[in-house]
């Protein structure tokens, strides 16, 4: 682990690829097992990527920018696209253009690079007044949709933390408020003489026309907005001079800068009580979450076309009124579970899914983003919210509770500016070319296919495919998509020598940044083809085994949602064993012989734990936590979505600096902390004899300086991380033989178990499990890669 | 021998001049009839004692229109209940070649006069009032106690029945049990049970009073909304004190909106509901308050409401809508809805045409289906208001107007409810918000019930035909009212199922049980015992007048709608010719055929007829809403109220002073003709309803001055607000007005007219006696009854 922390394997292009050396041909493709992936981070922030002020050069045929892997001729002021090999002329002003005077998106080190963009540029009929300085771009646009079914302590756990998020709000920021219950209250902050809430049943599947026409808001537009009541408070507001970007729009009645509204929500915030519909005993609470949000997106709809818009869902149970109703409302029944969902014993499931796509396609139609902040004990639907908010590109975090710090850090998080930022971005997306012969299957992660088709669009789809061009309505910082790649089915080698060496791949991310700002980022990377019938060796070296571990983990969980009886184990297993076949170095059938290559050393245990964590183990969480757990491993970089299938481990003692530690039972020790960093929570354990001291208060005592700071570091350690992380995770501190033990013990490699304790020396520990250890994992693996 | 003593055959008829109407000269016999001589209305000054029974016999009671005190000696005050003939016809031939109706008037709650003793209240405890065990009818004087009192025989429906262990008293000589005068049971036509569980399906409900209020564009602008608030706030002070007492307010026009009044919230908190195609309560709770927790929220809400929408653009008005949200907010409790409408409801549920513009081109084209525009032109208010009634929701529709709103269709839902319609057209900022709050007013603190069912029952013989007022009627045989006041009365019809003995009586009985304004549930059971005659001259001799005509107005009413208009005067032509011609064929055969004799009792019955064909509601040339408010009001008019609607009072007021030392505040009653108005005169005229007063063109500047401060006929205001000025002519006429609302239980719409205007031919659109378009004058109708009676008697 510690080699893979200590650099920045992304580099400038924020690119990871599984295989760094292509093979030639689909069959030889096929051969190595590993699909052709990319796993990229389309926006993450690189101090050496430079910012052009200017519009990009496209290829006239292709459409590509130019980069510097084209091919330019100064004198003829021509360049020859990689993609396409299309000869373009430089426009008038590149005339100054020489090898000694080039400008930025040719320098060889800026492979990647960002071009602001004037803005508008989707809209159909562009202002050609867009230098306007009036022509500020549009704020962004916050709804906030409050479950009020809960019990008066949550409420009041996340009315503060809204308080706090609203403080937080850029002052131009527009706001709206949704509360919902048995019914939805959408609140009219424009509204001066008292407090206004448009009141929608909660069991009634409404129409985005329906919500539009209802509000004022509908196709007439300002007019029929002007003619209702509530124009008065719009009117009032335009009359203050307030700049906004929806002239004459009634949605202004609903929508308000921050600063203008922060005193109407806080008091608003203040008499907001929890439901007051009566909840008949042994019934759940009449949640009627689904609706809440199409009206929230059907309000959202009445903004112009290129707002950045996000719909901050805050949920504290289940949906069981109305569309999108996952639970019936009487308790004897439970919430459905993995089971139910195998055996098709989940009646409210597809329906609830179908509903929440449907809005999916509402919202990424309009460009909005839908983040769901869930906390409760029990599930609230998180797994059938799922498409929603991936589509979007939104955020999710799930908790037990709106106090605990899971959701407070994080929510707090989402609002900060600065360093902390998350850097929330809207409106983004991603086109991708790439070299001749390279066909794109999808992407898996938090964006929508386009259905941009073309050459390079594959026959298979994995994920979201069909395209060549992704929406992500929201984006941030730490976005990460994984890309596949197939080759074409033609074969090449009839014409060696006329063919390129390199391959050429090019993402184009245009995006909107928090301050409202069009960009543009463009990343062209090149890597080589290798004829691997001819020589392994090279394909060996470019293997990059972490990311094809997440890539791996990806596709499990992809193949387990979609695929119909689909067994992951089964799947991985085979797959490692053909991966060992073909690239272990062994004599057939002698397991003694095997031995692998350091590029694919590490890869077996990955897949060992892959096989052990929870996004192939489903039967241990709820489908809630499940679908939690998928989502963020697919937006997640791939040093973190390794954290979450291999943890990390690091022991602290007394003799020694604080060291990674083996991912196994035998590294506990009574003497001994050990931090767990399962990216979902943090587990810091104290050993048997620490826990001991600690409990006898040795640490408060001047002579045991040095245990206090051994007590002292893990927590600090912990801390950091913590700190980098959104979601915030969960920090379990826990003693050798605690309860809370369980967090750590379920991560380790079973090496002693109650069959094998006796073997076992003083102080360890022993798991109470009939899994197999990884040394028996590798036996069997040995023995099956080697079968001929 | 019963009730009346023989009157002398010369007073029980009133002839009209020999010369009248002979036949082949009708012109000439319509100028030999000496007008002063034909019969009027004399209305009597002095106060009746009545009492009820006298001797063991029904006294008839005195003219419904008259000042009178009732003492209850066995048949309930004529106030509650009266029958169309104070002697009820033993067989049903009789009674129809009588031509006469019968119908009783009932009127549950009507005021008893201050000098009267109230309804005395009976508690029998958890058994409740003793009922015949066969007909269930209740305990009353007429039930005869036997065998030493351990049983007794039930007027209603002859079965003997044991009396109660606990409520035996024994008989005293003259056969009455000895207790009878100290229970009010045995000794009172009206008594008031206290009623025990087994008449409770739930706990009596609450008062709830909801306010629903159109805010759209036009109400807005006309001050409706504005006159609306500042009526309620006003009359927030008035509603009963106390934790029962609950209220509710919501807004409407394209949309509803309801305020949530709850006293920790900072301020009223306004829940729109957007959807009026299918709508829903914004709040399980909170949307009902009681009065006491919300008092303040409400003040400050209702003076915000017409500043808070005075720039509203919406011309769109949810009325059936928004009703039914507010529905649904009181659907647990029930209660009353006061909805203020000034708009025709146009969009959602149960939005309605303008249909009077297509009305309009049918009438001119001659359209013999006129009359479907008086009908209710939706069925989904039917439906409502039948659900409304299920839940004890009573609504009344004030309807603030300038413009055609479909009364027909709206006065569906406070017809079904026990409710009623105002209607304040055109509406006027200026002169109707001091009606509209006095109506309020009315509408909440006079005596009311909630929650009230009701019953008549007939002894053996007769029984019930129809009932007929503002109710929903789901069984046969009861009306269920979810609200009830002193002002609605419910016409019920009777017919014969079979033979009644000559010498007997025949006992009626109201219950209507009801919830108090207070939360307690009681029976209200009214006995009326009258004598059964087979001689038809005691039917005219104890005919009603009052009852009768109030009979023929409801009827007429409930006519208009659903048959062409010529055939309904025809029908109540007919209905008076026939009753005289059955009067002069059987009973008045020794005077000459030349003469057109009258029944005493019903002399006036020619003048009343005349005075319906020409009223509103049997003219084409008013408007439609007008002519729908028409046939609403008379639909629940109390007796008292039925012959001034049609035919009103008019008297002089410009020389009120001149009368000095009469002791009656209202001046002599003027004959309802052109001839009696001059030109230097002041005249008053009012029907309970309406009060117009008609300014000669040549009045005196000082008295002009002295009423109105206004110099000449000129600067007669369109929009008329009485003032009282410092002057004894002022104070006078102030306080004619104040004593015509006291007895109309009505505070009046005022009006100023004068000649050559609109106002003016209005007015004269009053002189009933006049020929004009709309009839024939007094004296030709007379004619022509007459020619009509001696045509069928010869023929």
């Amino acid at each position: 682990m510690s080699e893979m922390a200590n650099t920045d394997p992304e580099g400038i292009d924020g690119v990871r690829m599984s295989w760094n050396v292509w093979p030639r041909t689909k069959v030889e493709a096929s051969k190595c097992v590993i699909p052709l992936a990319a796993s990229i981070s389309p926006i993450r922030p690189h101090p050496d990527i430079p910012t052009l002020p200017y519009a990009p050069l496209r290829c006239k045929t292709c459409a590509s920018v130019l980069n510097p892997y084209a091919r330019v001729d100064f004198a003829a002021k021509i360049w020859i696209c990689p993609f396409c090999y299309q000869r373009n002329h430089f426009p008038p002003h590149y005339s100054m253009i020489s090898d000694t005077n080039l400008p930025g998106e040719l320098y060889a080190q800026y492979t990647t690079v960002q071009y602001t963009l004037p803005l508008s540029p989707h809209n159909p009929n562009p202002n050609p007044n867009f230098n306007d300085p009036s022509m500020a771009p549009p704020p962004p646009v916050f709804v906030f949709v409050l479950d009020t079914c809960m019990i008066e302590e949550e409420m009041g756990y996340v009315k503060s933390a809204l308080r706090r998020a609203i403080g937080l709000l850029p002052e131009n920021a527009l706001v709206g408020f949704v509360s919902f219950g048995t019914q939805v209250q959408v609140h009219e902050l424009g509204f001066s003489d008292m407090s206004k809430v448009y009141v929608f049943r909660g069991s009634k599947d409404v129409t985005k026309d329906q919500i539009l026409e209802q509000l004022g808001l509908g196709s007439s537009g300002g007019v029929s907005a002007r003619r209702s009541v509530g124009a008065i408070g719009a009117a009032a507001y335009q009359k203050g001079g307030i700049p906004n970007g929806f002239p004459g729009s009634g949605v202004t009645r609903f929508l308000l800068p921050a600063s203008d509204c922060e005193y109407t929500l806080n008091a608003l915030l203040d008499e907001l009580q929890t439901d007051q519909w009566p909840v008949p005993p042994g019934t759940r609470a009449s949640r009627c979450t689904g609706v809440a949000l199409s009206v929230a997106a059907g309000l959202l709809g009445a903004c112009s076309t290129g707002t950045g818009a996000r719909i901050i869902a805050l949920v504290g149970g289940p949906c069981t009124e109305g569309p999108g109703t996952i639970v019936s409302k009487d308790q004897s029944e439970p919430v459905r579970s993995h089971k139910d969902l195998d055996k098709d014993a989940a009646p409210y499931f597809k329906k609830a899914v179908k509903f929440y796509e449907n809005l999916a396609n509402q919202l990424v139609s309009q460009g909005h983003v839908l983040d769901l902040f869930a906390s409760a004990l029990d599930q609230v639907g998180v797994a059938e919210m799922k498409v929603a908010v991936e589509k979007t590109g939104g955020l999710v975090v799930l908790a037990e509770s709106f106090g605990h710090s899971v959701f407070k850090d994080s929510f707090k998080r989402v609002f900060e500016e600065g360093e902390q930022s998350l850097g929330l971005c809207f409106n983004g997306t991603l086109e991708i070319n790439c070299s001749k012969d390279i066909k794109i299957q999808g992407i898996i992660g938090p964006c929508t296919s386009l259905e941009k088709k073309g050459p390079a669009v594959a026959d298979t789809t994995i994920g979201e495919g069909g395209t060549t061009a992704w929406k992500l309505c929201g984006l941030d910082k730490s976005t990460c998509l994984t890309v596949f790649f197939d080759l074409s089915s033609s074969d090449r080698s009839n014409t060696p020598g006329t063919v390129n060496p390199q391959l050429y791949l090019q993402f184009l991310t245009s995006y909107q940044n928090p301050e409202g700002q069009l960009m543009l980022r463009v990343t062209t990377i090149s890597r080589t083809w290798i004829d691997s019938a001819v020589s392994s060796e090279e394909l060996v070296q470019g293997f990059d085994q972490e990311t094809a571990a997440v890539v791996m983990a990806r596709l499990t969980s992809l193949k387990m949602e979609i695929e119909e009886g689909f067994d992951a184990t089964r799947w991985l297993d085979r797959s490692l064993i053909r991966l060992c076949s073909k690239f272990g170095d062994y004599r057939k059938d002698d397991p003694a012989s095997f031995q692998l290559n350091p590029s694919f050393s590490l890869f077996p245990q990955f897949m060992f734990n892959l096989r052990r964590s929870q996004f192939v183990q489903v039967f241990n969480n709820s489908p809630d936590e499940t679908a939690y757990f998928r989502m963020l491993l697919n937006r997640e970089n791939i040093a973190n979505a390794a954290v979450m299938i291999q943890p990390s481990l690091i022991s602290y003692s007394f003799n020694s600096l604080p060291a990674p530690a083996l991912l196994d039972v035998a590294s506990i020790a009574a003497d001994r902390i050990l931090l767990l960093d399962s990216y979902f929570s943090v587990v810091i354990f104290h050993g048997m004899q620490i826990a001991q001291w600690r409990n006898a208060g040795y640490h408060n005592q001047p002579e045991h300086m040095a245990f206090a700071q051994l007590l002292q570091a893990p927590g600090d350690d912990a801390q950091m991380i913590t700190r980098e992380r959104f979601p915030v995770p969960r920090l379990v501190v826990c003693d050798q033989h605690g309860s809370q033990a369980r967090f750590l013990l379920a991560k380790l490699n079973p090496s002693a178990t109650y069959n094998n304790a006796h073997e076992m020396a003083a102080g360890s520990d022993v798991i109470f499990t009939d899994d197999v250890s990884l040394q028996v994992f590798f036996e069997h693996l040995q023995r099956l890669a080697v079968q001929s | 021998m019963f009730g009346m003593p023989p009157p002398l055959p010369n007073q029980s008829m009133t002839s009209v001049s020999p010369a009248v109407g002979q036949i082949g000269a009708p012109v000439a016999g319509a100028s030999k009839i000496d007008p002063n001589q034909i019969p009027r209305p004399i209305p009597g000054s002095s106060v009746i004692l009545h009492e009820t029974r006298q001797g063991n016999q029904a006294n008839p009671p005195p003219p419904a229109t008259s000042d009178y005190i009732v003492r209850d000696t066995g048949n309930c005050s004529p106030r509650y209940m009266r029958c169309t003939i104070n002697q009820i016809p033993c067989t049903d031939d009789l009674l129809t070649t009588s031509g006469m109706q019968l119908a009783l008037m009932v009127q549950p709650l009507a005021i008893p006069h201050p000098s009267e003793e109230t309804v005395q209240v009976v508690d029998f405890g958890e058994s409740g009032p003793v009922r015949c065990s066969r007909c269930k009818g209740y305990i009353n004087p007429f039930m005869k106690f036997i065998d030493q009192g351990r049983r007794f025989i039930c007027n209603f429906c002859g079965f003997t029945d044991e009396t109660p262990r606990e409520y035996h008293c024994n008989l005293g000589p003259d056969g009455r049990r000895r207790d009878a005068d100290e229970r009010p049971e045995l000794c009172r036509g009206t008594v008031e049970f206290v009623a025990s569980r087994e008449y409770m399906v739930r706990d009596p409900m609450p008062a709830v009073y909801f306010f629903l209020i159109d805010v759209s564009m036009n109400a807005i602008q006309i001050g409706a909304t504005a006159a609306a608030c500042g009526a309620i706030n006003q009359v927030i002070a008035d509603l009963p004190e106390g934790p029962r007492t609950m209220v509710g307010i919501a807004t409407f026009d394209s949309t509803i909106h309801f305020y949530n009044l709850k006293r920790a919230l900072q301020q009223p908190l306004m829940l729109v509901v957007p959807d009026v195609q299918d709508v829903y309560t914004p709040l399980q709770t909170d949307v009902v308050v009681q009065l006491s927790e919300c008092r303040q929220h409400l003040e400050l809400l209702l003076e915000s409401i017409p500043t808070m929408f005075l720039e509203n653009r919406t011309a769109e008005s949810a009325f059936g809508a928004a009703t039914k949200a507010a529905f649904m907010a009181m659907k647990g409790t029930g209660g009353r809805l006061l909805v203020f409408q000034s708009v025709l409801p146009s969009i959602g549920i149960g939005a309605l045409s303008a249909r009077e513009a297509e009305g309009r081109t049918h009438l001119s084209a001659g359209e013999k289906e006129a009359h479907k525009l008086l009908q209710s032109a939706d069925e989904t208010l039917k439906a409502m208001a039948i659900e409304f009634a299920e839940y004890q929701v009573c609504v009344d529709v004030f309807i603030t107007t300038q413009t055609y709103v479909d009364i027909a269709s709206i006065a569906v839902i406070p017809r079904t409810t026990g409710g009623q319609v105002y209607y304040y057209y055109p509406f006027s900022a200026v002169s109707d918000p001091a009606k509209l709050y006095n109506d309020l007013r009315w509408n909440v603190t006079r005596p009311q019930g909630f929650e009230a069912v009701m019953r008549v029952r007939c002894s053996q013989g007769i029984q019930v035909l129809e009932y007929d007022g503002n109710f929903c009627k789901r069984m046969p045989t009861d009306v269920d009212l979810p609200g009830i006041d002193c002002d609605k009365t419910i016409m019920v019809t009777l017919k014969h199922d079979d033979k009644l003995k000559d010498g007997s009586e025949c006992a009626f009985q109201c219950a209507l049980l009801y919830t108090t304004v207070n939360g307690q549930r009681r029976i209200r059971v009214t006995t009326l015992s009258l004598p059964c005659t087979s001689i038809l001259s005691n039917l005219f001799r104890s005919a009603d007048l009052d009852t009768q005509f109030a009979c023929f107005l409801k009827q007429a009413a409930s006519e208009i709608p659903s048959r062409p208009l010529l055939l309904v005067k025809d029908r109540m032509t007919n209905l008076c010719i026939n009753i005289l011609l059955s009067y002069r064929k059987f009973c008045a055969t020794v005077t000459s055929s030349g003469q057109l004799i009258l029944p005493e009792a019903l002399k006036l019955l020619p003048l009343y007829t005349l005075a319906l064909i020409k009223s509103k509601g049997l003219r084409t040339d008013g408007r439609i809403d007008e002519r729908s408010f028409w046939i609403n009001y008379l639909s629940s008019i109390s007796t008292p109220l039925a012959i001034p609607f049609v035919h009103p009072r008019m008297v002089a007021i410009h020389d009120l002073n001149s009368k000095e030392g009469d002791q009656s505040l209202i001046p002599p009653v003027i004959s309802l003709s052109t001839e009696h108005v001059n030109d230097g005169g002041i005249y008053l005229l009012e029907n309970g309803e309406d009060c117009l007063i008609y300014i000669g063109n040549s009045v005196d500047s000082d008295i002009l001055r002295q009423l109105f401060c206004i110099s000449s006929v000129d600067e007669i205001p369109a929009q008329f607000v009485l003032q009282q000025y410092d002057n004894p002519l002022s104070k006078k006429l102030n306080d004619l007005v104040n004593e015509i609302r006291r007895q109309r239980c009505s505070y009046l719409r005022l009006k100023l007219c004068k000649k050559g205007d609109p106002s003016g031919m209005l007015f004269f659109s009053y002189m009933i006696e006049d020929k004009s378009s709309s009839g024939l004058s007094y004296v030709e109708f007379l004619v022509h009854v007459h020619r009509q009676i001696q045509l069928k008697m010869s023929s």
